[in-house]
């Protein structure tokens, strides 16, 4: 070893203390949960402090969506993807509902509140605004479904796989649908939703939304 | 009990298997993380975002191979998707000396790390695993992921160009 390599190796470096993991069947970090909650407490949403993580996934709030856990699917049919949109709006009236333009450039829609744009894949964008106490979407997921906290373009999210589950939105009848992103950023709930689309997928597509 | 048959205790389902199979290595896959990600939040998220993939992956992990290598491979890879949306770069810190400094010490510990910080970021990276977190050849190579003769010329480089700043 040369007096530089000594050198290198007796740097005493400041590191950061390690923190204690979850060790035994562990599971994603719980300050997921924690960050998700003070994500939506700060957006003023009505959030169940969980007893448990398997509580917690029961009724979940992501900022305008609630996602709740039910032992039988009401009844639901699949829809194609472009007639889940609404009606056609225009950026300007899209930027009116939002307090800020849509993350893309494409052709909107709005059903309700949802301004919502359909991309290749198929995939369907939607933004709804986040205000007190709104709860704009409903989900009911079944027991093959899946949700579970990510993060998407940074932020606190949660992803829905496995067996379709309901949506429940304005102005539409109950639909059932594929695999779906929500994420929360400043004061908007943003959706991705395909039949085809995956984690890595939508996580890139996240990325790709941002405020313009 | 070894680590083999820690491993191998772990993976018929032993949950107390697994967290002594990688309880020794949290020190440096954290350490390795805050490297990477250049935040100590993202770093504890990293590692143990890694401690699920690596309990769920261990079915597949092949008997007798150091778990080390291993492991800090899936901690790098958790670090790095991170890193990527933050374009942060770490900036490590000497830990203040409990000793006044020796008047004429051989070795400017401060002016060393301050030309370890100018170094481009792969020699820097390389620098980083083998002499401050002392990693092995093997495993800086699994932590970068990059093969091992590449780390021996990486390093080689590197500390040519360390030792033109730090002289």
């Amino acid at each position: 070893m040369t007096e530089l390599e000594r050198a290198l190796t007796s740097l005493d470096v400041d590191w950061p203390v390690t923190p204690a993991f979850d060790l035994r069947r562990p599971a994603r970090r719980r300050a997921w949960a924690v960050a998700l909650a003070a994500a939506l407490l700060a957006l003023g949403v009505a959030f169940a402090v969980p007893q448990s993580r398997a509580a917690l996934l029961r009724v979940l709030h992501v900022g305008g969506v609630t996602v709740e856990r039910v032992q039988t699917l009401p009844a639901a049919q699949e829809r194609p993807l472009a007639s889940t949109l609404g009606m056609r709006v225009s950026a300007a009236e899209a930027e009116a509902l939002l307090g800020r333009p849509f993350g893309v450039q494409a052709r909107l829609y709005r059903s309700g509140d949802v301004v919502s744009a359909l991309l290749r894949g198929p995939v369907v964008l939607s933004e709804l605004r986040t205000g007190v106490g709104t709860m704009i979407l409903k989900k009911l997921v079944g027991t093959g479904t899946t949700v579970r906290y990510v993060r998407a373009d940074g932020a606190p999210g949660v992803w829905i796989t496995g067996a379709p589950h309901v949506v429940l939105a304005p102005e539409l009848p109950p639909r059932l649908v594929g695999n779906v992103l929500v994420w929360v950023r400043g004061a908007i709930t943003y959706r991705l939703e395909g039949k085809a689309l995956t984690l890595d997928a939508a996580q890139d597509l996240a990325g790709l939304v941002r405020d313009r | 009990m070894d680590e083999v048959a820690l491993v191998a205790a772990a993976q018929r389902g032993g949950e107390d298997a697994f967290a002594a199979v990688v309880r020794p290595h949290l020190d440096v896959s954290f350490r390795l993380a805050y490297v990477i990600t250049g935040s100590a939040a993202d770093a504890e998220d990293a590692v143990q975002d890694a401690l699920v993939k690596a309990w769920r992956a261990l079915g597949r992990f092949r008997e007798g191979e150091p778990v080390r290598p291993w492991l800090l491979r899936i901690v790098a890879n958790e670090a790095r998707n991170r890193r990527r949306s933050s374009g942060r770069r770490v900036r490590l810190a000497l830990r203040a000396a409990a000793e006044p400094p020796v008047v004429g010490e051989a070795v400017d510990h401060r002016g060393l790390l301050e030309a370890l910080h100018a170094l481009p970021e792969d020699a820097q990276a390389v620098l980083t695993c083998r002499y401050l977190l002392g990693l092995s050849e093997r495993e800086t190579a699994a932590a970068l992921d990059v093969a091992p003769g590449t780390v021996k010329s990486r390093t080689s480089r590197a500390l040519d160009r360390l030792r033109e700043l730090y002289d």
